[in-house]
């Protein structure tokens, strides 16, 4: 007898028996064998075997058996696709069931059977279910075509399903719109382009809102997210549905009221602030804020995350309400530690004594980390509100009598930034401080002990026996601490050069000689050398003043900041990450942003700078391109009757068809030619200048500007006006990277600014630094310093000042490049008010770099064939369509980076009607 | 003994036969099965997978099992072999191109051990087509001839005139009911 025997199927087992009785005739025993299978699954069990024995208890009137079909269904059908085709016909009949019941489950399950070869034979049932006459059976469906839409995109937009999913918007039952949304907002995630497939209008939002009143709470959050996703199309409109959200903020379930709290918080933006709907909006949300503290903790939790950002974004909301932010005994660990964080958020000057007095209480807990956090809390207070300083410097001494050693050792940490921001003003506790120096066993405290010994070694007498008992024990340091020890030693040699030589010599060899830690060894080496070429060299780098150190030292980067208020309510605002960093496969979506403020009419369709607030990371970022730098000398003299000036910047101004200057005629013909410049009728469209730093975020430094293109260069051409009461000198400019890789091609020349004095200055650009993709593409974030900080801001450049002067195509070439380039890179756009006919628009465009390779006439219309190059070598053609007579035209742009488009056209709005 | 058992079964018309439709996509399988249970044609879409239905003739209980015929689905009939009493077969008379493929089929199907002992209905469809072949031709076609150890009968039909159906029915109810 072989082995074979092993393989053969006995007849017997739990699987033989479920299928016999699966066959049985009584339904009773049918239904008991179903349920037995449903069981196994349940719990583990393989019974995929027995899928066509389910199946064909399918069809049947018992409710009950059909709904566990179903569930083995969507279980099995995967592993059994071929087989699943068996149960089609059965779902067809099921959508066409009397019971709406039925229907609806038919539907549902139809949706979560993700096999291919079904999936096509379920389009005509489902679109029948849209059509349902009951409501329960169009909501299902509603949410089945997202489920689809999930399986099969192609299918969902062949089919016209997406044009069925916005019918039901505005159906006459409040579910199906709001599951209707619910499905459209995910389609719209999911879409493969990024781009949202189904747009809301106007029309549908009202629907929208008037069915927010009648359907359930999570149909009201799905309606108020995708509310947040609309974007109002002027004022009086955003009022309308802010005044018609305000009442859900009073509902029961926390998920409504965070969601009307994201929408609100996106229409405030474009809401002007100073308005008193905007003041009554806002206070309006502090109250159910605060109720959602009242829940159980983890809503709590997840309300503080949510307010955390809130307040980074508006303090203003919750300003008066520092009370209930106040830490209860009994809340748990998590809940403390990010009260404690809003507390510090919402100090000012008026709450501190109350603030500095809850602290000290929280300092003197039980639990550690929540000690140590508020110790550090007390710290950030001082650093943040000025006048409290003091108090609060004096708590922390009072917590460092307490002697409790991880209380000591955080106060130290903290102290020391306190050191940083306000010099010369505390160091007389400095020997409180050394008193415990031998309790000090962390890292960070150690290290920071250690900093302020060095900092202050003048005014520690015992300064060099402090550093050498550190010494005793250097190579079981921690890094940090000795690093901040080999600082010091030398600080302190700098300081006192005559007693302390043997001192440095010891520490030196340690870091050099010692020690393999490459950064420890660097900088030794590097002390080392600058002490023994040049030790007044070395006093000034190693003694040099450091720069103050931020307010806000934790606060979110701004436009993080603004992309996770529009995910308020959300996992990603609970993480505070964007969503992209860690739902995976959908980095491909659009990441969403405040809506900009519309613009005011009079505004010449400029976008308003934005000045972007003092930011760490960013501040990073241009520190690496040298802004502290050494200024090369300024140029002494800027009158403007200067001939040296004229070169360097007003001729430039001029030329571009700038303000008038006093200068003679002739001069400017002449430095024309010069340029190779034509000077005649037509020239380069020059944009008036725009405020980009106003003054009062610029402490009295207010900075006009705009850009123009000169001689084959882009300048920026600006206005320095000082409305402070001092002077103003040593100006510094950077840029940060950006999509043309544009940098400054000089250093900025403005001279000292006595006050209310004004100064024009231009910079020439150059397209040679390191690019990074801009949204918008031709954003540019700017820095400039002077003698009182530095100051950042953000503004567009304009897209003709971009065209290079070889930006003309051979028509061949032109003829095979527009066929090359495919469809989908072809971008239309509308023209409005065009000046003249087609060739004064021709010679228009010519002078601003924009060359017309050929010229026809269409049945009665004339085509502009145009290229156009950018600095950074991308090339654009355009096709410009002009009725005679008339001042519309259309633009077709084809480009291999489409997404220069918006910007080319906004530049043909300012050539074309520039006369 | 075993033969009063079945009488008394026979009376009280407990046990239901199991009857399985089959046959070429498009045969008129689907419009057979709800003309024996309603008695009326019905608008039909091609089956993807299978109806069942309750028909009682003459108070006999048939539970009736009508398969898709189209080629993805046909090697799935398999499933539904085990207790089968008797298999309608339905031929489109006027399909000649695939009356060979029908015949292939059914000789496939007639090899299962499980049918071994199932009665065979053919019915030859559609006879109401002009130019369709005769019970004859359909007889020859399938190779009936042949068919030994099977108690089978063919006979022409027309499902959407309800031709036909009731003879076949009778005969197999008769069948059915002198075996038990």
């Amino acid at each position: 007898m072989t082995d074979s025997k092993y393989f053969t199927t006995t007849k017997k087992g739990e699987i033989f028996e479920l299928k016999s009785e699966l066959n049985n005739d009584k339904k009773e025993k049918k239904k008991e064998a179903v349920k037995k299978v449903i069981a196994s699954m349940t719990v583990g069990k393989d019974v995929s075997a027995l899928f066509p024995d389910v199946v064909n208890c399918m069809q049947t009137d018992n409710l009950e058996l059909k709904k566990l079909v179903y569930l083995y269904l969507m279980n099995y059908a995967k592993s059994q696709p071929d087989m699943a085709i068996m149960a089609v016909n059965t779902f067809v009949k099921d959508c066409e069931d009397s019971n709406p019941l039925i229907r609806a489950l038919a539907v549902r399950t139809m949706g979560c059977i993700r096999v291919d070869k079904i999936t096509e034979y379920l389009c005509e049932p489902l679109r029948k279910c849209l059509k349902d006459e009951d409501p329960y059976v169009r909501k299902t469906a509603a949410v089945c075509v997202a489920k689809l839409y999930d399986i099969s995109s192609s299918m969902v937009e062949d089919q016209g399903f997406l044009d069925q999913l916005k019918d039901l918007l505005s159906d006459s039952n409040p579910m199906v719109v709001a599951n209707a949304v619910a499905a459209l907002s995910e389609i719209n995630e999911a879409s493969a382009s990024g781009q949202p497939l189904v747009e809301l209008n106007s029309a549908t939002i009202n629907k929208l809102l008037t069915a927010l009143n009648e359907c359930t709470e999570w149909g009201q959050v799905f309606i108020l997210d995708s509310l947040a996703n609309y974007t109002p199309k002027d004022e009086r409109e955003a009022q309308s549905i802010c005044e018609r959200i305000t009442p859900r903020l009073a509902h029961a379930n926390a998920a409504v009221v965070l969601s009307a709290i994201k929408v609100l918080m996106k229409l405030l933006e474009i809401l002007s602030s100073d308005s008193d709907f905007c003041a009554t909006l806002t206070k309006k949300l502090a109250p159910p804020l605060v109720t959602l503290l009242s829940s159980e903790p983890e809503v709590q939790y997840v309300a503080l995350r949510n307010i955390n950002l809130i307040v980074q974004k508006r303090p203003d909301i919750l300003k008066h309400e520092m009370k209930v932010f106040f830490v209860k005994y009994n809340d748990p660990i998590y809940v403390k530690l990010e009260k404690l964080d809003i507390m510090i958020r919402l100090a000012n000057q008026s709450n501190i004594a109350q603030v500095l007095s809850e602290l000290k209480e929280y300092a003197t807990e039980v639990d550690v980390d929540f000690v140590r956090k508020a110790v550090r809390a007390i710290g950030r207070c001082a650093i943040k509100v000025e006048p409290s300083a003091e108090r609060c410097v004096s708590t922390l001494l009072e917590l460092i009598q307490t002697k409790v050693n991880y209380v000591v050792q955080e106060a130290i940490v903290v102290i020391k930034d306190i050191f940083r921001k306000y010099p010369n003003k505390y160091e007389s506790i400095i020997s409180t401080l050394c008193e415990n120096l031998d309790t000090l066993d962390e890292p960070e405290a150690r290290a920071s002990m250690v900093w302020i010994i060095g900092e202050y070694a003048e005014r520690i007498d015992n300064a060099d026996e402090l550093l050498d008992s550190f010494l005793e024990g250097f190579q079981d340091e921690n890094a940090q601490v000795q690093l901040q020890l080999l600082t010091a030693v030398v600080k302190l040699f700098l300081k006192r050069p005559a007693d302390t030589q043997e001192l440095v010599q010891h520490v030196l060899s340690l870091a050099t000689q010692d020690s393999d830690n490459p950064d420890l060894r660097d900088r030794g080496f590097i002390y080392w050398r600058l002490l023994s070429t040049d030790p007044a060299a070395a006093k000034e780098v190693v003694l040099a003043d450091k720069p103050l150190i931020s307010e806000e030292t934790d606060l979110l980067e701004p436009t993080l900041l603004d992309e996770l208020i529009c995910h308020i309510s959300s996992l990603a605002s609970v993480y505070h990450k964007p969503p992209t960093a860690f739902v995976e496969g959908r980095s491909a979506g659009v990441r969403k942003s405040l809506p900009n403020r519309v613009a005011e009419s009079d505004s010449n369709n400029h976008h308003e700078a934005t000045v972007i607030p003092n930011q760490e990371s960013l501040i990073g970022d241009l520190l690496s391109m040298d802004i502290g730098a050494p200024m090369p000398p300024v140029v002494p003299s800027a009158a403007p009757t200067s001939n040296i000036d004229l070169l360097s910047g007003g001729l430039d101004i001029l030329l571009g068809g700038g303000p008038p200057a006093a200068d003679p005629i002739g001069t400017t013909g002449l430095l024309g030619d010069i340029f190779g410049l034509n000077t005649t009728t037509n020239t380069m469209v020059s944009v008036p200048k725009i405020t980009w730093l106003p003054a009062e975020k610029g402490k009295g430094l207010e900075i006009q500007g705009t850009f123009a293109r000169r001689g084959g260069h882009v300048f920026m051409d600006m206005t320095f006006t000082n409305k402070a009461m001092q002077a103003m000198n040593g100006f510094a400019i950077q840029l940060n990277k950006n999509s043309f890789g544009l940098v400054p091609g000089a250093p900025l020349q403005v001279p000292s600014l006595p006050p209310s004095q004004t100064a024009e200055v231009s910079l020439q650009l150059n397209a040679t630094g390191p690019v990074q993709r801009m949204e918008p593409i031709n954003n540019l974030q700017i820095a400039v310093k002077n003698n009182v900080d530095v100051f950042y801001f953000a503004c567009l450049v304009h897209g003709h000042t971009l065209f290079a002067e070889d930006g003309q195509l051979d028509k061949r070439v032109f003829l095979s490049t527009w066929k090359e380039i495919p469809a989908a890179n072809e971008v239309q756009y509308n023209l409005h008010g065009i000046v003249g006919n087609a060739d004064a628009v021709a010679a228009r465009m010519t002078a601003n770099n924009v060359f017309t390779i050929a010229k026809r006439n269409v049945e009665g219309q004339d085509m502009l064939y145009q290229s156009l190059k950018l600095e950074n070598n991308v090339w654009v053609l355009l096709e410009l369509k002009l009725a005679p007579g008339s001042s519309e035209g259309t633009l077709s742009l084809k480009s291999r980076s489409v997404e220069v488009a918006q910007m080319i056209f906004t530049a043909y709005d300012i050539i074309i009607k520039s006369s | 003994m075993g033969g009063l058992i079945s009488y008394f079964r026979g009376l009280l018309g407990s046990r239901e036969m199991r009857i399985l439709i089959l046959g070429l996509d498009g045969a008129g399988k689907t419009t057979i099965l709800y003309r024996l249970q309603v008695g009326e044609v019905v608008t039909t879409i091609p089956t993807i997978g299978f109806n069942v239905e309750q028909v009682t003739y003459k108070n006999l209980k048939f539970q009736v099992w009508d398969l898709g015929g189209q080629t993805s689905i046909r090697p799935y009939w398999r499933c539904y072999y085990s207790n089968t009493d008797a298999i309608i077969y339905v031929v489109d008379s006027a399909d000649k191109d695939r009356i060979g493929i029908s015949k292939d089929e059914l000789l496939y199907m007639l090899r299962e051990e499980e049918l071994a002992g199932a009665i065979l209905l053919v019915l030859a469809n559609k006879q109401d087509i002009e130019g369709c072949l005769s019970v004859a031709e359909v007889h020859q076609a399938l190779g009936l001839d042949a068919l030994k150890n099977r108690t089978f009968q063919i006979f022409k039909t027309s499902a959407t005139k309800g031709e036909g159906l009731d003879q076949a029915m009778d005969w197999l109810s008769n069948v059915l009911q002198s075996k038990k």
